[in-house]
């Protein structure tokens, strides 16, 4: 039985470069901006909107504010009364949020959802954010006391890959420096003005300071405040949508697939429990494999990817993980240049969490946003010439909440 | 950069990054001043762009300083990989034989760079650009007597500070420069370097100074009668900039601001003249070495000591501790309405707010709006324009977007309350009912402080 169709109408981000803290605004005016941006791109109207989302990691910890569903009602008085919920998965926050909507979409209940992600994480000291962030691990056991608790389990995602692999750090130094790069093409990356470079990455210095065993400032994404919203429609909405603008019907991108896992919220259970798998986060693998078979599609049917380079170690597990090199030979993939912005497979052609910016429960659904901009020929500068199909790839935690997307026309 | 990475990678013999394959040697960018603060802020902004830069200074060591200073901006010792330094004396002419940019970075005086152009002239390529950095100096007068290629690759390239945080770009062209050059300035500027840029007349003070300093000097000729305090709380961020006015003249000098003004106050004629002269307390605090924040002892409008602010008399010249502002309740309501993202809302208490201080708030901004939207043509082609430099260069919130959230209408009602000047696009705009502002809040948001 085939499922409804879940269309994407399109959406809008704010600039990652922004400190919303200094402009002395409360998160709700990141998630006003994010809607009123997002319906001026698309012409969706107020009263349109039927059912709201919200993916957000620790507004409570950053901002001292729950119940983030209840502010989108706030954007306009025409939205008030829809229903609305906020998605809490650490990092894949957004792609909860996403795939709630898409759910209430397939079931009928509702034919336009907007999805909204958002985090404001200026608030604090870097090493008070360091902190809060590592309540997506097992706080108690691997973060409290703990300085940077999460560059110090990308380190040891990359230490196992060394164990089992073999793992060189240049190839890391490498995924950072394409990330900047493809970021200075995006204008509303946070780093899209900084100096990056290969040599800079490759080593430790007094401004490459290590922040956690082998991750270096390089190999982390950033600390950012934004917000990201997008439509998402049922086959009913869409059609007339796209009869309002003279379109097809499947000129409109739609979710093809997805794929939604959950390992052990530990990382040394997660590990121990796939020492006999060749891939080392396997449930992430299954999650990828769950929305290719959903969608119907093989990677080489794929142009592109938007993963979650949280670090550059879990965009290296992300390239073996998407099969596009054997287990344990990503480093293949990053010598030929496939992953670079021209190459075969370019993966984050917008900067990703490292270049654009990691606003957590923002990321999943800035990926979708980069995708349809992708997959519709408008991502500009960072447009992956001629795609049609483009996956994501959103991680929460050390690697514990995997949400795939294949999405396209 | 990638040439040894390349040899321990490139299995393929394919090893393709689009990182190291921004910058090549044939692609220099020779500056000139290199030791101050634009010349150090201009080599991070090219190298970082990927382009191999010479930083020239008057000796080898000051040039060494300023590289290092250039690492600190970067944030990366190895941007020094794409910086080669030297003196004028015996690497000038080398570097720019081969450099594609020339890019002068040298103090404000008309002779000097006159003379450092002539050199230049002698030793560049002929298809190289020659620009200056000049915040307001006349770009015809520098390329008075200099070769036709030199004049027809010559113009202003004007960026704020500090410019590797403000992309606010202007390209300021003489008559003789090629307009196939501004066209590729241009393109390199905005795709390469990122910045926001738009082409400025060749006119005093540029676009965004002369729109900026004629608002920063009015409310500097204010605070006899109305005091430091109350001014910046006034006409605080919450009237769409990003730090209250005088503030603003502390951060960028006493000495620039009396530059700025005094230049546009002698060459240009128009209706806010009187507003361009340097207020008396000024001049004579100038004269006294209180230049704002580059003289921290002494001071500017305020004065930073162990015990905390003071702020400057201007009666007595004295400084005295800084009582926080009293509250204004309008101004209280707009802040709270910036901060959740009300804009429009918040520029309709300003519209309708009683009293003498609402009075002369407005009559500050309007006179922002007036005066900005009155230049179009003049300083810029476009409202566009000078909406994307205003907000860009000076983090102010663009004067289009002012008239968008006031009303057209209500706008030229309120200019013509306070005797201003009403641009006949706001004009039209309130005739045929249509907005002037081309972008989205997600581009102006940015501007209202809460």
């Amino acid at each position: 039985m085939s499922r409804p169709a879940v269309f994407i109408l399109g959406g809008a981000q704010t600039d990652f470069a922004r400190n919303w803290s200094k402009e002395n605004k409360h998160i709700v005016a990141m998630i006003r901006e994010a809607m009123v941006g997002a319906m001026e791109a698309t012409g969706i109207e107020p009263r349109d909107v039927q059912t709201a989302h919200v993916g957000n990691f620790a507004a409570e910890l950053y901002t001292h504010q729950g119940h983030l569903g209840a502010f989108v009602v706030d954007v306009d008085p025409a939205l008030s009364g829809i229903p609305t919920a906020r998605h809490e998965a650490a990092c894949a926050s957004g792609s909860i949020a996403i795939l709630a909507a898409s759910a209430e979409i397939e079931a009928g209940r509702y034919d336009l959802a907007a999805v909204i992600g958002v985090e404001q994480m200026k608030t604090v000291d870097p090493a008070t954010g360091g902190d809060f962030l590592g309540t997506a691990a097992w706080y108690e056991r691997e973060a409290k006391g703990v300085e940077f608790p999460f560059p110090k389990l990308f380190g040891r995602l990359g230490d196992e890959y060394d164990k089992r692999y073999g793992l060189r750090d240049e190839h890391l130094a490498h995924i950072a420096a394409v990330n900047y790069s493809n970021a200075r093409r995006n204008p509303l990356a946070q780093t899209r003005n900084w100096y990056m470079s290969e040599s800079h990455a490759a080593r430790h210095s007094r401004y490459n300071a290590v922040i956690g065993g082998r991750i270096k400032a390089s190999d982390c994404s950033q600390v950012t405040d934004g917000a990201v919203a997008i439509f998402l429609a049922s086959e009913r909405f869409a059609r007339q949508y796209a009869q309002r603008r003279g379109l097809a019907l499947d000129k409109l991108p739609r979710i093809l697939g997805w794929g939604h896992r959950t390992a052990p919220i530990e990382f040394d259970t997660k590990i121990a429990e796939s020492r006999g798998s060749q891939y080392v986060l396997p449930h992430t693998r299954q999650a990828i494999l769950d929305a290719f078979a959903r969608a119907g599609v093989a990677l080489e049917h794929i142009a592109g990817i938007e993963t979650h380079d949280c670090f550059t170690t879990s965009e290296y597990m992300a390239i073996d993980h998407f099969g596009i090199t054997k287990p344990g030979e990503s480093w293949k993939a990053v010598e030929e240049g496939i992953i670079e912005l021209g190459g075969k497979l370019p993966i984050n052609p917008s900067g990703g969490l490292i270049g654009a910016g990691h606003p957590v429960g923002a990321t999943g659904v800035r990926q979708l946003l980069d995708a349809f901009r992708q997959v519709t020929q408008t991502a500009g500068d960072y447009q992956v010439e001629g795609a049609r199909k483009f996956a994501t790839l959103n991680i929460g935690g050390s690697g514990t909440t995997s949400c795939a997307f294949v999405i396209g026309n | 950069m990638g040439d040894t990475e390349e040899g321990r990678f490139g299995l393929q013999g394919g090893f393709l990054s689009t990182a190291d394959s921004v910058g090549s040697d044939s692609e220099r960018v020779v500056i000139l001043g290199a030791n101050g603060v634009m010349g150090i802020g201009a080599a991070e902004v090219f190298a970082a762009g990927g382009y191999q830069v010479t930083m020239l200074a008057r000796d080898q060591q000051k040039a060494a300083d300023a590289l290092a200073e250039v690492q600190a901006l970067a944030r990366a010792e190895a941007i020094s990989e794409s910086i080669e330094i030297g003196a004028y004396s015996t690497d000038l002419e080398r570097s720019v034989a081969g450099a594609a940019i020339i890019f002068e970075a040298l103090a404000e005086d008309l002779e000097l760079k006159r003379s450092y152009f002539e050199r230049v002239d002698r030793c560049r390529r002929p298809d190289s650009i020659v620009a200056t950095v000049s915040s307001g100096l006349s770009i015809a007068a520098m390329a008075e007597g200099r070769s036709e290629s030199f004049r027809r690759h010559f113009l202003g390239i004007h960026l704020f500070n500090p410019p590797h945080m403000i992309v606010g770009t202007e390209v300021i062209p003489h008559t003789g420069t090629d307009p196939a050059v501004v066209a590729k300035v241009s393109a390199l500027l905005s795709k390469r370097l990122g910045r926001r840029l738009i082409v400025a007349a060749d006119r005093p003070a540029f676009a965004a100074n002369r729109i900026a300093f004629k608002t920063l000097n009015e409310v500097a000729q204010l605070v006899p009668d109305y005091g430091v305090v109350f001014l910046d709380y006034l006409i605080g961020p919450h009237t769409g900039r990003a730090m209250a006015p005088l503030a603003t003249i502390d951060l960028v000098g006493w000495d620039v601001h009396e530059a700025i003004v005094d230049n546009v106050h002698a060459h240009a004629r128009d209706e806010a003249h009187a507003l361009f002269k340097l207020p008396d307390y000024m001049k004579q605090g100038i004269a006294r070495g209180h230049l704002g924040d580059k003289t921290p002892a002494r001071g500017g409008f305020y004065r930073r000591t162990e015990k905390g602010v003071e702020v400057l008399d201007t009666a007595s010249g004295t400084y005295h501790e800084a009582a926080p502002p009293a509250p204004i309740q309008f101004v209280e309501r707009m802040k709270t309405l910036h901060r959740v993202g009300r804009y429009r809302e918040s520029l309709a208490v300003l519209k309708t707010a009683q009293g003498g201080e609402a009075d002369l708030a407005r009559r500050v901004v309007l006179g922002y709006i007036s005066y900005a939207l009155n230049r179009v043509g003049e300083v810029a082609a476009t409202n566009g324009d000078i909406d994307t430099i205003m907000s860009y260069g000076f983090n102010w919130a663009p004067p289009s977007v002012l008239v968008d959230l006031l009303g057209a209408a209500d706008t030229v009602e309120l200019m013509r309350r306070y005797e201003l000047n009403v641009p006949q696009l706001v004009e039209r705009a309130a005739a045929e009912g249509r907005k002037l502002y081309a972008g989205s809040v997600l581009d102006f948001g940015r501007t209202f402080v809460g």
